[in-house]
């Protein structure tokens, strides 16, 4: 009764976050059959980076933090059947180190190469690979890059903050991904996937998508594009949001913002400071830049910790590769498992079959399963 | 009688040259042949003879002065400084008119023809005001052009403008890449530990954002954006009619692109690489 293809995506367990603030591992790779996961559950394909020690790509790709004054050397190894690079966006790296084939250096397929930058200033900054940047970009190849200062300020003499929230904005056109080799031209490409953090509709209510601030404890929105859209946020004034830097830099004068707007390639870091009990939405828009029309919308959730369910509190990335011809998903230790739908529904509680769990029969969607022990997993089933 | 006119705006723009050293605008249609599907184009040129590319305009800041535009086309079109005064003018086909340009702080500002056939084809330029004294200057004008658009203007078939913009060519300096490399205006090409700033405008009809790599530049000026002067960007968006400045200090070596980073534009109808990309070349 294998009748239908199921899709996983395993979220880091055990708390081994690379949203967390963690030192960056050693060695990042590129790849070109990963997939991401519509809220339908529909899969689309995805190039991307991804952690070698995990041997997946993700969407966006990882989050690279470093320190202030930190000498970065990035690993990068390209097993993929095409060139790629990695473009330091915002960090003034050198040429050697810029990312760009035509003044810099393809990593050809089967070669490894270092890229080695002094992060200089703290802030917001991204990566992306600079091969034929209009499809690479679109089908993925992205992510970004957080700079902090070791005392949790924005830079020196600025404001500290309690929390990093790295916020990425992209979007995507189905046809491309699913098709890649008949992408071109590529003046008329349209989006219509809208994404924060590489998920969009009901997908940004899992846990790992809500933004948990305890009252009085500033959280820093690292907010970055790689859209083709104009993303044009707002801010409700519940949450009194500053916007203290722009592109790695503190701003002349800070301002208290209640709409911005943020281009390709743009970063802005606002902090927020959510009154005690509030619980809403920020409100994302993509904008087609050429038309000046609302191509689509997304809500990040901000609710008060007290209000949250508390072991679905962090701030957990999707870390997963896809597998299209299992039935079952696998994991090395838990005995049993809880797992809920993208509504938080409990559909599954019981012990793991020689820690497997067999979804024939799923109704296809996303599913976060959670352990005893607090870890968490997630995966889709697709049909 | 057409060339008589077309004669005599010449004759009164010279004289009006020689009386008061003010700057002449002839605004000419010809063949743009810059870009690879060639059209028809207005531009404003520096003399009667047809350029593709457009004039720029240069004043000292706070002092008004005055600006002869000869229309060579045999149309007639409105003129705007795109300035706080929204005030258009007429000017008739094979006409000249004097304008009163006002005294105007440090920036760039655009202007252009405002009615359809003339906004559509492209004639529109910035003046720069009280810039390239302090460092050396650059320049880049931006445009997105839909080929379609175009060729229903130059046929004076009304723009279909509800149906949705698909521009095919993004320019700087009326040039895609990889002609804006030999553009000596476009090509950013500084010594070590030089400041230049770079005058940009965009008379497109979408907004547009750059990205330096290598560096973060700070912004000067802007017509849009004021509250934005002082900040330190490496990607900077330009809006629909905006004009503004920026200063780059060149305190590394080497070759880097600036470009659009709305990826739509950094190709030529729609092959990648080209559009609107430049480079910035830092040298001992």
């Amino acid at each position: 009764m294998n009748q239908f293809r199921m899709c996983l995506m395993i979220c880091a367990i055990g708390g081994a976050s690379l949203c967390s603030g963690q030192m960056a591992p050693p060695q990042l790779f590129s790849g070109m059959e990963g997939y991401t996961f519509l809220p339908d559950g529909t899969a689309i394909p995805i190039w991307g980076y991804g952690w070698v020690a995990d041997g997946y790509i993700t969407l966006p790709g990882p989050l690279l933090e470093y320190t202030q004054d930190e000498f970065v050397q990035l690993n990068f190894t390209n097993p993929s059947p095409e060139s790629h690079t990695i473009h330091l966006h915002g960090l003034d790296v050198d040429q050697a180190n810029d990312g760009v084939p035509a003044t810099s250096f393809f990593v050809v397929t089967g070669q490894e190469a270092t890229y080695e930058f002094t992060a200089d200033y703290p802030g917001t900054f991204l990566y992306h690979c600079h091969v034929t940047t209009t499809l690479h970009l679109t089908m993925g190849m992205y992510g970004m890059i957080l700079v902090n200062r070791p005392d949790m300020t924005l830079f020196e003499g600025g404001p500290s903050y309690a929390e990093n929230a790295p916020i990425l904005f992209s979007d995507l056109a189905i046809e491309t991904n699913v098709d890649a080799v008949q992408s071109f031209p590529f003046h008329d490409i349209r989006p219509d996937v809208f994404m924060v953090n590489g998920v969009s509709g009901n997908q940004l209510e899992q846990p790992d998508h809500i933004i948990d601030f305890e009252p009085g404890e500033p959280i820093a929105l690292r907010l970055g594009s790689m859209a083709y859209s104009l993303m044009r946020l707002d801010f409700p004034s519940e949450l009194n949001a500053t916007c203290y830097m722009s592109d790695g830099r503190p701003l002349p004068e800070p301002f208290d913002v209640e709409e911005m707007d943020i281009f390709p390639g743009e970063r802005f870091t606002v902090m927020i400071e959510p009154v005690e009990g509030w619980d809403g939405y920020i409100g994302c828009e993509f904008w087609n830049i050429p038309d000046q029309e609302l191509d689509g919308e997304q809500s990040i959730h901000v609710r008060d910790k007290s209000l949250s369910v508390g072991e679905w509190s962090e701030l957990i990335a999707p870390l997963g590769y896809p597998n299209p011809t299992r039935s079952s998903i696998s994991w090395n230790g838990p005995a049993s498992v809880s797992v809920f739908d993208v509504s938080g529904v409990l559909v599954f509680q019981g012990p793991l079959d020689q820690g497997q769990l067999h979804v024939n029969g799923w109704s296809t969607g996303m599913y976060t399963a959670i352990f005893p022990d607090g870890n968490r997993s997630r995966f889709s089933v697709i049909h | 009688m057409r060339l008589c006119k077309s004669l005599i705006a010449i004759f009164l723009a010279l004289i009006s040259n020689c009386l008061s050293a003010q700057d002449t605008l002839w605004i000419v249609r010809g063949e743009w042949t810059h870009i690879p599907d060639s059209v028809q184009a207005i531009r404003f040129n520096s003399s009667a003879d047809w350029s593709g590319i457009n004039a720029t305009l240069s004043r000292a800041s706070d002092e008004s002065t005055s600006l002869v535009v000869v229309n060579t086309d045999s149309l007639s079109h409105t003129w705007k400084l795109h300035v706080d005064e929204e005030e258009e003018w007429a000017i008739e086909a094979f006409d000249t008119l004097t304008f009163e340009i006002p005294a105007l702080p440090i920036g760039t500002y655009l202007f252009g023809l405002t009615d359809e056939i003339g906004h559509v084809l492209g004639a529109s330029g910035q003046l720069q005001v009280g810039l390239g004294v302090e460092f050396p200057l650059f320049h880049w004008n931006l445009g997105d052009w839909s080929m379609q658009r175009m060729a229903s203007a130059n046929m004076g078939v009304p723009v279909a403008w509800e149906e949705p913009y698909v521009p095919e060519q993004f320019t700087i300096n009326e040039r895609t890449y990889p002609a804006t490399v030999d553009d000596p205006e476009a090509l950013v090409a500084m010594s070590l530990g030089d400041t230049c700033w770079i005058s940009i405008a965009n008379h497109g009809f979408m907004d547009h954002v750059f990205h330096f790599h290598g560096f973060h530049v700070t912004m000067v000026s802007s017509t849009h954006h004021p509250e934005r002067v002082g900040w330190s960007k490496d990607t900077v968006p330009i809006r629909m009619g905006e004009g503004l400045v920026v200063q780059l200090v060149a305190n590394q070596m080497g070759m880097y692109p600036v470009h659009n980073h709305n990826l739509i534009a950094v190709t030529n109808a729609g092959f990648y690489p080209g559009g609107m990309i430049t480079q910035i070349h830092v040298m001992p």
